[in-house]
């Protein structure tokens, strides 16, 4: 589904501090499948992540989505793939402040111009899957930990997006919140959606349901292939 | 259809976000109200009173001719009135009797005028509002006066200037001739001007210049130049009140364009994630543009709202003195509410335009960024 050829990623290009990042890779994560990409910090995942969830374009190489050439589009159409194909879940889960829980969820819709009501009842429809429909109208400051979580995962399903992308979700989390974490990944799964997940847990990586785990350090794949 | 949704979705969201910072917005809508009801204050005021002055003085004189003396306004003899009255085209001429009186109790000039269109008893007074106030008098009380050689006249008040006239009747005193000329010790064959009016309007020029060659002595003053004259007074005076006040609007400027432009790093890491979720650039600025548009638009019909109110209801309290100032004795009135589309435009484009502008440009720079810092924030 989604293929990355060749791809490498210097920042700070022909600066004293130029830096990196990721050194010609070439992955494949297939649809409707769980992909894990592994390795320590400083390895490349969130950069690969990133450059594969259209938030940051490669200094070289393509990248291919549903067999599409997504690397050189114009940044319009890149807000429209994130917008339409893929649901992000942060590290720090990156919520707003301040505003309501519901209004978080109903976010990445707002620019698709759909109704406010049909927005609204779609984010309580989520709020209501992850337990959460008492909570709409609380402010993000006031969720506990795994309610935020929970948020950030609804967030993330707004739009029903075909591939979600998930970077260190669990870094901040528990065991028992990490475990909750990977359950609700096993139901997207059987959902028929596409998951990528950054992240050196355990947790993470050896749970049963993952179907592939990329081994990265230092910008390059060191091992690649689907889970024994 | 969609796209008004967009719209609606966007402005909801910014209203929210506006109302999350309330202590930062809240501080910025008082301070950019306060600068818009101080200018519109001034120029509501301006405009008001050279209104007033304009209406007031319709009905004045087509023309005052006065007699010089060295340069300064000298006593006009009698026999000049029957050399203007014989001027062509001259249809009435009256001779007046006006001057100032000072009052050293209460450190202030009275006008002391006899008027032309009524008759008032000798040993009585007409005064203005202004008077009557500030020595605590009314009508039936009794006034006492020093006159030029050191003699004291009292005069009973007969009636009291109604406010309405207030801008130029104030300080002023209405007294019969006899008593005018007793008090300042004016001989009966001179008057202290003479005003006139013409058969055509359109000959008021040639009428002076034939009034300046018959008695060169003399300087005609033509109703428009007094106009003229009330308005350069106030222009000047609003201009005056405006470099003041312009020190304040410069620092406004420094602090708006310090809230609007410097993007604080939750302003930056939350457009950031808009990005990441899959909003367009186009999106945050719109975003933005609305929050500019919101608090400016709100500033502005809240600093016009308040300026009406000071300038047409309370009597313009804060900057009245210095912008009045007619003679010593302010003129206590309300002026009756004008209000000019252009000013206001004026003022709109001076104040709303400039913020919502500084409000987006940081917005574009930061959502043209790429979102994926946001994931290493």
């Amino acid at each position: 589904m989604i293929k990355s050829l060749e791809v490498g990623k210097v920042f700070n290009m022909n600066r004293p501090n130029q830096f990196i990042a990721l050194n010609g890779i070439s992955v494949e994560i297939p649809a409707q499948r769980l992909t894990v990409l592994k390795g320590p910090s400083g390895s490349g995942k969130t950069t690969l992540l990133s450059i594969l969830g259209c938030m940051a374009r490669p200094t070289s190489g393509r990248v291919m989505l549903k067999e599409e050439e997504i690397t050189s589009l114009p940044e319009r159409f890149l807000a429209e793939i994130r917008r339409q194909t893929y649901g992000f879940i942060f590290q720090q889960f990156n919520l707003i402040r301040g505003i309501t829980a519901i209004e978080n969820i109903m976010l990445p819709a707002y620019p698709t111009g759909e109704k406010r009501t049909v927005l609204k009842k779609r984010a309580a429809g989520l709020l209501e899957i992850f337990g959460l429909e008492n909570k709409a109208e609380a402010s993000i400051e006031w969720l506990s930990g795994g309610e935020t979580q929970r948020v950030a995962i609804a967030r993330a399903l707004m739009n029903d997006p075909a591939i979600i992308i998930a970077d260190e979700p669990t870094a901040h989390l528990d065991t028992k919140l990490s475990q909750e974490f990977m359950d609700i990944m096993q139901k997207l799964k059987a959902e028929g959606r596409t998951l990528i997940i950054a992240s050196h847990d355990p947790v993470v990586y050896g749970s049963a349901f993952v179907d592939k785990v990329i081994e990265m350090r230092d910008g390059a794949i060191t091992d690649s292939g689907a889970k024994a | 259809m969609k796209q008004i949704e967009a719209q609606r979705n966007i402005l909801d969201f910014t209203l929210s976000s506006l109302f999350r910072r309330k202590g930062k917005n809240t501080a910025l809508v008082l301070v950019y109200t306060l600068i818009v009801f101080l200018l519109a204050s001034v120029m509501f005021f301006t405009h008001a009173i050279r209104n007033e002055a304009a209406l007031t003085l319709k009905d004045a004189p087509e023309m005052v001719v006065q007699k010089l003396m060295a340069g300064r306004q000298d006593l006009m003899p009698l026999e000049y009135l029957e050399k203007i009255r014989a001027v062509r085209g001259v249809s009435s001429v009256k001779g007046r009797l006006w001057g100032y009186y000072f009052d050293p109790y209460f450190g202030v000039n009275y006008t002391l005028m006899v008027p032309g269109n009524e008759q008032i008893k000798p040993g009585t007074i007409v005064t203005g509002e202004g008077i009557s106030k500030n020595r605590a008098v009314e009508q039936g009380d009794f006034q006492a006066f020093r006159a030029y050689n050191n003699n004291t006249l009292l005069f009973q008040i007969t009636r009291v200037l109604s406010s309405e006239s207030a801008l130029l009747t104030s300080d002023l005193i209405l007294m019969s001739e006899q008593d005018f000329r007793s008090i300042f010790g004016m001989p009966r064959t001179h008057v202290t001007d003479i005003v006139l009016t013409v058969k055509n309007p359109r000959e008021l020029g040639t009428i002076a210049n034939k009034i300046v060659q018959l008695l060169p002595d003399t300087r005609p003053i033509m109703r428009d130049e007094i106009l003229r004259t009330y308005d350069s007074v106030f222009n000047w005076r609003g201009g005056l009140l405006i470099v003041i006040l312009s020190v304040s609007v410069f620092c406004f400027v420094i602090f708006a364009w310090d809230k609007a432009s410097g993007l604080g790093a939750e302003e930056r890491r939350e457009i950031g994630i808009l990005k990441a979720i899959g909003w367009e650039t186009s999106d945050i600025i719109l975003m933005k543009f609305w929050e500019g548009v919101v608090v400016s638009l709100s500033a502005f019909l809240l600093g016009i709202l308040l300026a009406y109110a000071h300038i047409f209801f309370f009597s313009s309290l804060l900057f009245g003195p210095v912008m009045k100032g007619w003679s010593v004795l302010y003129p206590e009135f309300r002026l009756v509410p004008f209000i000019d589309a252009y000013q206001i435009s004026t003022l709109f484009f001076l104040t709303v335009l400039p913020y919502t502008v500084a409000t987006i440009i940081p917005s574009w720079r930061a959502a043209t960024i790429d979102p994926d810092l946001i994931m290493r924030s």
